[in-house]
C-alpha cells in the first residue's frame, strides 16, 4: 500500500474542491444564462483563491470536515465542465451515458460493500499491489487508445488525467477505488442514468362523447 | 486545449459537425500523431512510477512465527499486587477509553480521552507514563484544534486511541477523529512519537472508506507480527457495524486491510495470535445473540472466519484481550449479574489456554447497578500484567496482578 504524503493530499483536496465548486456554480449559473468568458474565469479565481486560504478561512478546511477530497475523475469531469462553458460548447454531455453507468454499478458494489451489506473486500482491493496498479494502468491504456482514435476525447482524457494522479502521485488516498469515484460523483451518475429512461408518453385524455339527447326522464 | 473554429465568414462552427466522429482529436490542436506519442509518454511515465513501487515493495514469504508456548496442564494464576487510579488533569471530569503501550524496559505509556464530556469541544487525549512503578503526570498529546490544524481539514470531536510501540521504539498513536455527525463519522488519524511519547507529529488519515472515508474507528490495542510489523484492529460502525483490521509493516506504512468475517452486528475486534499464523478476534455483540462474537484467521490475519458466539455474556461492551509471553491468555470482560443489573457494572479477568474456552480469572472490580468499569486494556510488563479501565467514566483505574502457572488437576 503506498499512499500519499498529508501535504500533497491538502494541496489537492484544496485545488480540487475550488474547480468542483466553480462547476457547481458556474452549472448553477448557466440555468438562466450562458456565463461568460470573464464569469467563468472570474469564478475559477475566486475559488481559487478561497481555497487558499490559512486554516479555518479557507472552505476546504470545512469541505474536509465532511467530504474529505473529491476523486480524481470527478475533478476531471467539473474541468470538463468548466471548458464547456469557457469554450461555450454545449453539445457534449459532461457525463456520458456508458461512463454514467459504469461508475453508478462500480460504485454500487463499492458502497454496498463499504457499508456492510456484502463482504468482498472492494474497497481494500483499491490497494491491491498488484491487482489496483494493473487495473489502473489498463484503464489508462484504454483512455490511450480512445483519445488516440478520437473517440469520446475529452471523456477518455478525463479518465486518463484521473488513472495518472493514482499512477503518479497515489492521490487521493491511495486507494484506486478513490481516484475514480465518490459519492457526489456516484450521485451525479445515477441522475444522468435516470434521466435517461424513457418516460411514458402521456395520453391525451379523450373524454367520453356526452349524449347531447335530453336525459331520459322517468 | 480545444480550439474555436472559424470559416472563412468568421462564423463559429463545431468541427464534430464538418467531420463527425473522426476528427475530435484535432481539437487538442494536434495531429494523431502528436496525440499517440503524448499518450505513450504519459503512459510509460505511469508505468514506470508503478514498476519503481514494485521493485521497492518485492515481497518476500512471511516470517514463521516465533513458536508458542502451550500450556498443557498448566493454568494462568493471577494475584492482585495494586490497585490505583491514574491522577487526571485538573477540572476535567469525564475520562474514558484508556489504552496501554508497553514500552522497552518496564515502563507503560496509557492513553485516553477527557474533557467536560464526551464529544465536548475540550477533549483531549492525554498520556501519562509508568516509571519506576508510579504514574507520571497527565499531558495533553491532541486536541481537535491541533489536529484539524495538522490535517488541513476540521475535526469535530476526538475519542478513543489505541497505541503501539514498534521494534525501533517510535510510538504510534492512533485517534478516532470525527467529521460530520456523530461517532459514526469518524475517521482514524495516525499518529507518531519519535521520543517516546513526549511529542507527536501527525502522519495521516488512514484510508479506510470509499464514504468519504467516514465510519472508521479504533479501540483496541495492535498487535505485532512476525516480521516487526502490526495488526491494528478497527471497526466500521454506520447501520451495520463490522471489525476490520489494518495490517502495519515495520516502518509503520500500511500494508493492506482486511475485513473480519462477515458479521454486521460485531464490532471492536480484541485480537490474540494463537499459534502459528493462527489469530482469533474477540468482538463486543451489538446484535441479539448479547454474546462474545468470534473469528478465527488461519493466514496472519489477511482471512477471517466467524465462529459461533462464545458462551460468555457480552451486553455490547468492550473487551481486551492479551496473550502472556509465557502462554495462555487473558480476556478484560464486563460479566453480565444478572437482566435487571448495568452491563458494565462488573469487569472480570478471565483466563484461556487456547483462547476458545475461558475460565473465570479475578474479579476486577465488581459494583452496584448504575457503576461503570468498561473499556479495559491490558499489557504485560516482565511477569506482572498491567490493567487500565474507566472508572465511572470520571477516572481512569489501574490494576496490577502478579502473573503465574500453576498445574491443573485433570
Amino acid at each position: 500500500m503506498n499512499l500519499p504524503h498529508l501535504l500533497w493530499q491538502n494541496v489537492y483536496g484544496r485545488l480540487g474542491w475550488a474547480v468542483v465548486l466553480a462547476a457547481v456554480v458556474l452549472a448553477v449559473m448557466a440555468l438562466r444564462q450562458p456565463p461568460s468568458r470573464r464569469t467563468v474565469l472570474a469564478t475559477l479565481g475566486t475559488f481559487a483563491v478561497l481555497m487558499s486560504l490559512p486554516g479555518p478561512w479557507s472552505p476546504a478546511h470545512w469541505i474536509g470536515l465532511a467530504f474529505q477530497r473529491p476523486s480524481a475523475l470527478g475533478i476531471a469531469l467539473c474541468v470538463l465542465s468548466i471548458e464547456a462553458r469557457w469554450s461555450g460548447r454545449t453539445d457534449r454531455p459532461t457525463m456520458p451515458a456508458a461512463l454514467a453507468g459504469a461508475i453508478a454499478f462500480a460504485g454500487g458494489l463499492l458502497y454496498l460493500d463499504a457499508s456492510g451489506w456484502i463482504a468482498r473486500g472492494v474497497y481494500p482491493s483499491g490497494f491491491g499491489p498488484v491487482g489496483a496498479p494493473v487495473a489502473g494502468l489498463l484503464i489508462g491504456v484504454a483512455a490511450a487508445a480512445a483519445l488516440v482514435m478520437g473517440r469520446g476525447t475529452a471523456h477518455a482524457l478525463a479518465l486518463l488525467a484521473a488513472v495518472l494522479a493514482f499512477a503518479l502521485c497515489r492521490l487521493p488516498t491511495g486507494n484506486l477505488w478513490d481516484a475514480l469515484i465518490d459519492p457526489f460523483l456516484w450521485v451525479w451518475a445515477v441522475v444522468v442514468l435516470a434521466r435517461r429512461v424513457p418516460r411514458p408518453r402521456r395520453r391525451r385524455r379523450h373524454l367520453p362523447v356526452t349524449s347531447a339527447g335530453p336525459a331520459t326522464v322517468l | 486545449m480545444w480550439c474555436r473554429c472559424h470559416n472563412s465568414a468568421g462564423v463559429t462552427r463545431d468541427p464534430q459537425q464538418d467531420n463527425p466522429g473522426g476528427n475530435e482529436v484535432r481539437r487538442f490542436g494536434r495531429s494523431r500523431g502528436t496525440t499517440f506519442a503524448l499518450c505513450g509518454v504519459l503512459l510509460m511515465a505511469a508505468i514506470g512510477a508503478e514498476a519503481s513501487r514494485w521493485g521497492r515493495e518485492t515481497a518476500s514469504a512471511p516470517p514463521t512465527p516465533p513458536a508458542v508456548r502451550t500450556l498443557g496442564q498448566e493454568q494462568v494464576v493471577l494475584t492482585p499486587r495494586s490497585a490505583s487510579r491514574i491522577e487526571m488533569p485538573r477540572g476535567v471530569p469525564a475520562a474514558h477509553a484508556s489504552a496501554l503501550a508497553a514500552l522497552p524496559g518496564d515502563d507503560l505509556l496509557a492513553f485516553w480521552w477527557a474533557g467536560e464530556r464526551e464529544s465536548g469541544a475540550d477533549v483531549k487525549v492525554y498520556v501519562a507514563r509508568w516509571d519506576d512503578g508510579r504514574w507520571s503526570a497527565p499531558r495533553p498529546v491532541v486536541d481537535r484544534d491541533t489536529l484539524g490544524d495538522a490535517l488541513g481539514f476540521a475535526v469535530r470531536r476526538i475519542g478513543n486511541p489505541s497505541a503501539w510501540v514498534a521494534p525501533d521504539g517510535r510510538v504510534h498513536l492512533y485517534v478516532v477523529a470525527t467529521g460530520l455527525g456523530g461517532w459514526a463519522a469518524s475517521r482514524i488519524v495516525h499518529l507518531v512519537s519519535a521520543d517516546e511519547g513526549r511529542s507527536f507529529g501527525v502522519q495521516r488519515v488512514l484510508p479506510m472508506s470509499p464514504l468519504f472515508n467516514t465510519s472508521a474507528l479504533v479501540r483496541t490495542s495492535p498487535v505485532g507480527a512476525a516480521d516487526g510489523g502490526w495488526l491494528l484492529p478497527a471497526y466500521f460502525e454506520l447501520g451495520n457495524k463490522y471489525p476490520m483490521l489494518v495490517s502495519f509493516d515495520e516502518d509503520g506504512d500500511p500494508r493492506w486491510i482486511t475485513r473480519i468475517g462477515s458479521l454486521t452486528t460485531a464490532l471492536q475486534p480484541a485480537l490474540v495470535a494463537v499459534s502459528g499464523r493462527e489469530m482469533r478476534a474477540l468482538m463486543r455483540d451489538h446484535g441479539d445473540d448479547r454474546r462474545l462474537q468470534q473469528a478465527v484467521s488461519r493466514d496472519g490475519g489477511e482471512h477471517w472466519e466467524d465462529l459461533p458466539a462464545s458462551g460468555l455474556a457480552n451486553h455490547d461492551s468492550s473487551v481486551a484481550a492479551l496473550r502472556l509471553r509465557d502462554g495462555g491468555f487473558v480476556m478484560l470482560h464486563n460479566e453480565q449479574v444478572d437482566t435487571a443489573a448495568s452491563p458494565r457494572q462488573w469487569l472480570r479477568l478471565s483466563v484461556s489456554g487456547d483462547a476458545a474456552s475461558w475460565a473465570p480469572g479475578v474479579d476486577v472490580l465488581k459494583g452496584l447497578p448504575g457503576d461503570e468499569f468498561s473499556y479495559p486494556s491490558v499489557q504485560q510488563v516482565g511477569r506482572e500484567l498491567h490493567v487500565t479501565y474507566t472508572f465511572q467514566r470520571q477516572a481512569i483505574a489501574h490494576h496490577v496482578y502478579d502473573i503465574s502457572y500453576a498445574r491443573t488437576e485433570r
